[in-house]
């Protein structure tokens, strides 16, 4: 039934005309307090439910993946920042040169598949490690992110020049050059501060998402076939590399069990919890990234 | 269109020229490390009363080095994990097995390599294909149930329980909030699915991938990883971006039709979602979507990088046999340098094939606009 018929001739529970504000209004804070909400049931429910080493186990590559998410957001934004700003420089220098070159090298970073140039970043690490580089394993994680990062970096600078671009044509950037505010604060503090904040916050969750959805497949493709010549019980779990791991893998097949034996459905929360817990967790996190993202849009009408 | 084709070619010419240098670098010297180790190891393997898969041999033979050389605590460690690595390596190496291909790029194993890359461009071309229109037809549906104005099928289902259906008889209203219900549900699967990466939806159906599972991959390919519903997201963005232009007015004042409802007079037909452009003559949804289509294709490439990415980690992450990044990570493994380079320069080629074809494409419906206007 369309929104538009819902009168005020029935009475509508408070609780339901808040939420339906909502969904409609706020779409990403509901999501952001529904990811909240799930992974807090979840970890209730395993809490209850699943054995110990392996609770303790998926508590640790839930966190260490959310830290490395968190970091390539970090690098992201440090890296999409500074190439906006750079790129924003050499495009108005008399040579054109060093502005050629980079956006060149930006766009051959582009034209490399993400997947394969972290596989490539990833047989550096372990040639770090075995000749003793690397010593840290939590040297993993931020490797990895900042390997992420460098593929992603590319859509944050895209919108940071855009919207830069679009505010020089303004008479309101000009107006504060002619108020002797320099160039650099206009840029930084005026234009992406100020007017771009939301645009910017939306493409990092975005990010965030994909991050976690990169790092997963990483960690899973290196453990189910990259395993050799470095131990993986040197790098933290996480949530990748839990889901590779044998028990886990035969915890997904129960889900295919259970599509033709719907009454199996059952055993998939308390036998299968592990495996099942953690696609949960990568999923329902990949969905609710992409909602909040959206709702930012929606939100803010960007 | 000369000069958007040539930034293409000198990008292909730097980066086939630092892979040509690349593989200057990693091309296999014949083993230099290996022999190098060897010759270091080789008195020790030859010691025949020494069997070193016995701990005590092994414990034994530490004790010997400690002694012999004080001053070097580490090397009896060190010296075990050199023979360890050569006798696991006689086994996992497949360089160093009778009948063995040589290392690096040679004739042969270009002659292997070459059905499988081939087969992965012509699943990369049906899957880019398919999530083209796959990604249009989401956009087109999405758009269409936004300007509907309809409550999302939970809220449906909740505002039905709370009473504030009332108008439908009782019996109806029950049904009403089940089919909301199972909508909802319905929703939550495909949203479940559509972002699922594409080894989780793979190890839900199968324990153990096999060669020519082509079908499955497709349907990997199109479904999983977000691509689909990240792609449609974007379709459905410029649609939304061209519905509030100037023009949609202006058409809705000249009496084109502007309903969204299905099957009104001044509506849309259903079909309108499989073939938007064909089945929305006369609708205002006809210009909205031809314009979107059009600022759409230039986001073809991004999809096709990341269509990419999505087809490496099927092939890597199932670990199926016979296709090109299963070989890609097998030569990763076992450091083949030479045909790794060759086969992400050989991926690259195909990303850049597709950028070279989307800008034409897209120059040319430009220039079909701009005849049209002229």
């Amino acid at each position: 039934m369309p929104m538009r018929d819902l009168g005020s001739r029935q009475r509508i529970p408070w609780l339901l005309v808040r939420l339906t504000r909502l969904v409609t209004d706020s779409p990403d804070r509901l999501w952001a307090g529904l990811w909240i909400l799930g992974i807090g049931a979840l970890w209730a429910w395993d809490a209850a439910f699943l054995n110990r080493p392996a609770y303790l186990r998926l508590q640790a590559a839930f966190v260490n993946t959310m830290a490395g998410a968190t970091l390539t957001v970090l690098f992201t934004l440090v890296l999409g920042w500074s190439a906006g700003l750079v790129l924003d420089s050499l495009s108005r220098r008399s040579s054109r040169i060093p502005y050629l070159l980079l956006t060149f090298t930006l766009s051959l970073i582009r034209s490399l598949p993400q997947i394969v140039g972290i596989l490539i970043g990833y047989v550096l690490l372990t040639i770090f490690i075995e000749r003793d580089i690397v010593r840290s394993t939590y040297l993993h994680l931020i490797w990895t992110a900042l390997l992420i990062s460098v593929f992603t970096f590319l859509e944050l600078t895209d919108l940071l020049r855009e919207r830069i671009d679009q505010y020089r044509k303004t008479d309101f950037f000009n107006a504060m050059l002619c108020c002797g505010i320099p160039e650099r604060r206009i840029i930084n503090v005026d234009v992406l501060w100020k007017n771009s904040l939301a645009h910017i916050f939306q493409k990092l969750i975005a990010t965030f998402g994909m991050a976690i959805f990169l790092q997963c497949s990483i960690d899973f493709i290196i453990s189910v076939g990259l395993s050799m010549d470095v131990s993986l019980s040197n790098f933290p779990p996480t949530l990748g590399s839990l889901l590779a791991s044998l028990d886990s893998k035969q915890d997904i097949l129960a889900i295919g069990v259970a599509l033709g034996r719907p009454g199996y459905a059952g055993e998939l929360l308390f036998r299968h919890l592990q495996g099942i817990s953690v696609a949960f967790l990568i999923v329902f996190s990949l969905v609710c990234m992409y909602k909040i993202s959206n709702g930012i849009v929606r939100r803010y009408r960007l | 269109m000369t000069r958007q084709l040539l930034d293409h070619v000198y990008s292909v010419v730097v980066v086939l020229a630092v892979f040509f240098v690349i593989l200057k670098i990693v091309a296999p010297s014949p083993d230099a490390a290996r022999q190098s180790r060897e010759s270091e190891i080789a008195p020790y393997l030859d010691l025949d009363i020494l069997d070193y898969s016995s701990p005590l041999d092994r414990a034994i033979l530490k004790e010997a080095l400690t002694a012999y050389y004080p001053g070097e605590p580490g090397r009896g460690d060190s010296l075990l994990s050199a023979i360890d690595a050569h006798r696991r390596e006689a086994f996992t190496n497949p360089a160093l097995k009778a009948g063995a291909e040589k290392p690096g790029l040679t004739p042969r194993t270009l002659a292997r390599l070459a059905p499988m890359y081939v087969q992965f461009v012509l699943l990369y071309a049906v899957v880019l294909v398919l999530t083209v229109y796959g990604a249009r037809m989401m956009g087109t549906f999405r758009f269409i149930r936004t300007q509907q104005r309809r409550l999302p099928a939970l809220l449906e289902f909740l505002y039905t329980i709370a009473g504030a259906r009332r108008e439908i008889p009782l019996p109806g209203r029950i049904t009403h909030a089940l089919a909301a219900l199972m909508r909802s549900l319905v929703n939550g699967m495909l949203y479940a699915l559509l972002f699922s990466p594409a080894y989780v939806i793979a190890y839900s159906f199968k324990s153990h991938m096999e060669g020519g599972a082509y079908l499955f991959m497709v349907v990997l390919g199109v479904v999983s990883n977000g691509m689909l519903v990240t792609s449609a997201n974007r379709f459905y963005t410029f649609l939304v971006h061209e519905s509030a232009r100037g023009y949609v007015d202006t058409a809705i004042v000249k009496g084109l039709n502007a309903s969204y409802m299905w099957n009104v007079p001044d509506g849309l037909p259903r079909r309108a979602i499989l073939r938007p452009a064909g089945a929305s003559r006369g609708h205002v949804f006809h210009h909205i979507y031809e314009n979107a289509r059009y600022l759409y294709i230039p986001a073809v490439k991004q999809q096709a990088s990341f269509l990419i990415t999505g087809l490496v980690i099927i092939e890597m992450a199932l670990n199926i046999q016979g296709h090109l990044c299963y070989e890609l990570m097998q030569n990763i493994l076992y450091r083949d340098y030479e045909v790794v380079a060759g086969i992400v320069i050989a991926i690259f080629l195909v990303v850049k094939a597709t950028e070279v074809m989307v800008d034409i494409w897209f120059i040319r419906e430009s220039r079909r606009y701009e005849n049209a206007n002229a």
